[in-house]
């Protein structure tokens, strides 16, 4: 293992940025602004799960929504079925997501580039109509489950555990980056036909590392679900795609803690837009985002190394 | 017993013959490959890799049937192979290209492979920082740190200057001292004469010549045919 990871300015950086925006959020006491931050840390989970796998591999996946819907709506059934405890319930949905994330990636990872892009997005649309259905036939909430418990019932103390969620989340895939792992992921990002040819069959190591995202990302439709006490079908939704996606890359894609800095200055612009402007809030956020990645085509990792 | 035995091997591309009934087998520690442009040699080299599957004929290693393995099982078998164009991953550092191979057989001696290849200097810098020489060096470090019985080297003299061909020599010579093996296939035949034990000569697809250097450069038609009559290769 590389501790140097550890040591890097862009390491210490993130944990410092994510410890502020928690300490402004005490500082301001708005509840919107906390709110915002929750949403915003939740959204660089998402981001740092699918640029774990995506960023670095290249493997562009778009089904990204299907895994965070997941984490979500198994957070619903599993409160309502079985009364699992809020530990429990961020459990199930990693193991749900990373078991979807599994059999999904078998499936399509055998593909490369667009082919793969387009099989990562068709596939989770099947499977959103597959759980609605089987919802259905089981006579449960398709609309989705209201009143699940909440993480704390202060909304600041919410964010502390959610913030202490995203470090932790950070220190394991730091760890697994440092390791021989992360050299391969590395590898194949740069040129997976050379290592093949050169003695690494990559298939399994992308099946992993596919899947240990989406089961990130089932953690964070949990904790969104958590933080809203509600899991619908509306987590499934492009929305959910879009912004983890446009994090990540103006972030840097493939340097994972771009993500930090990119969640917060995207999630909070994203979200006083929507106060002030309303319906506009769409069209001003997509000439926002045209706007920077024109200014930063490389994403804002490299200010942040 | 023989370490790599090629039978009746031949490649088609579609209607065009690349390969057509190569039979050798390597009983040396240097085997040069040699052969005008489109000769066959790098189809020849990515066919024992295992990159290319053969439209006939089969590939033993130590007496093993290793026609239909994947190209990553023949390297844990012990058969590695450079690129002729070199190909490191430019995201990482020349450290980090050996340690991505250097777990596949046993665990490699990073320090040790770094040291045998004159990369010291180098170690923490990125392939874009290294001069063309050192990256043909950083190619066949890659190649070492998945610790080889056979390197298929395909034309590591390209694109060098003199005295950095003279410099892998040197390395190929201490690979040879070590237990390596090495096939290689270049188009400068006096440099690699200088170490190559056996010459297999291929020419539009067809084996020409399999032998000692001695023979090959006492026959009197290749002579005549390849170098216009005088021994100038």
């Amino acid at each position: 293992m590389n501790l140097n990871y550890f040591r890097s300015r862009s390491f210490i950086l993130s944990i410092l940025i994510i410890i502020a925006t928690v300490i402004i959020s005490y500082a301001i006491n708005s509840p919107y602004f906390t709110l915002t931050i929750l949403i915003a840390d939740i959204f660089i989970i998402m981001s740092i799960g699918w640029d774990f796998s995506s960023g670095t591999t290249n493997y562009i996946n778009f089904g990204i929504s299907f895994f965070f819907g997941i984490g979500a709506l198994f957070t619903g059934f599993f409160f309502y079925s079985f009364n699992l405890s809020i530990p429990f319930l961020i459990i199930q949905a990693f193991f749900f997501g990373f078991i979807s994330g599994f059999l999904i990636t078998i499936a399509t990872l055998r593909v490369r580039g667009v082919f793969f892009t387009l099989l990562s997005l068709l596939l989770p649309l099947i499977g959103t109509d597959f759980i609605l259905a089987f919802w259905t036939v089981l006579k449960m909430p398709t609309i989705g489950y209201y009143g699940l418990p909440s993480l704390s019932n202060s909304l600041q103390v919410s964010l502390i555990y959610i913030s202490l969620f995203l470090i932790i989340i950070i220190i394991l895939i730091y760890t697994l980056y440092s390791t021989h792992i992360g050299l391969i992921l590395r590898g194949i990002g740069d040129d997976e036909e050379a290592m093949l040819a050169q003695g690494i069959n990559t298939f399994w190591y992308k099946v992993l590392i596919f899947s240990i995202s989406m089961g990130i990302v089932g953690i964070a439709g949990s904790l969104y679900a958590l933080s809203t006490t509600f899991a619908g079908i509306d987590t499934f939704g492009l929305e959910f795609l879009l912004f983890p996606m446009v994090i990540a890359i103006f972030g840097g894609k493939g340097k994972i803690l771009g993500a930090v800095p990119a969640g917060y200055v995207i999630i909070i612009l994203s979200q006083y837009l929507q106060l002030y402007v309303g319906q506009f809030t769409l069209i001003l956020f997509a000439a926002f985002a045209i706007i920077l990645f024109l200014l930063f085509p490389n994403g804002i990792s490299r200010w942040f190394k | 017993m023989n370490i790599l035995k090629v039978i009746e091997v031949s490649k088609y591309w579609g209607g065009n013959r690349a390969l057509e009934n190569i039979t050798f087998s390597m009983n040396c520690n240097i085997l040069g490959i040699f052969g005008p442009n489109g000769a066959g040699k790098t189809t020849l080299l990515n066919i024992i890799a295992g990159i290319y599957s053969p439209t006939k004929g089969e590939i033993y290693y130590r007496e093993k049937n290793i026609t239909k393995l994947k190209p990553w099982i023949r390297v844990q078998l012990g058969i590695s192979k450079t690129f002729q164009v070199v190909r490191p991953f430019r995201t990482m550092t020349v450290e980090e290209n050996i340690l991505l191979f250097s777990k596949i057989r046993d665990n490699s001696n990073v320090d040790e492979i770094i040291k045998i290849t004159g990369l010291e200097d180098f170690r923490y810098r990125f392939p874009d920082q290294l001069p063309f020489g050192h990256l043909k060096k950083l190619e066949i470090a890659k190649v070492l740190a998945t610790n080889p019985e056979i390197l298929l080297l395909d034309e590591p003299f390209g694109g060098l200057n003199n005295e950095e061909i003279k410099d892998l020599l040197e390395l190929f010579v201490k690979l040879r001292k070590n237990g390596k093996r090495l096939v290689i296939i270049e188009h400068r035949i006096s440099s690699l004469l200088e170490i190559a034990e056996d010459v297999l000569f291929l020419d539009r697809g067809k084996k020409v010549f399999e032998g000692p250097v001695k023979k090959f450069l006492e026959n009197e038609d290749i002579k005549e045919y390849y170098f216009g009559g005088n021994n100038n290769a």
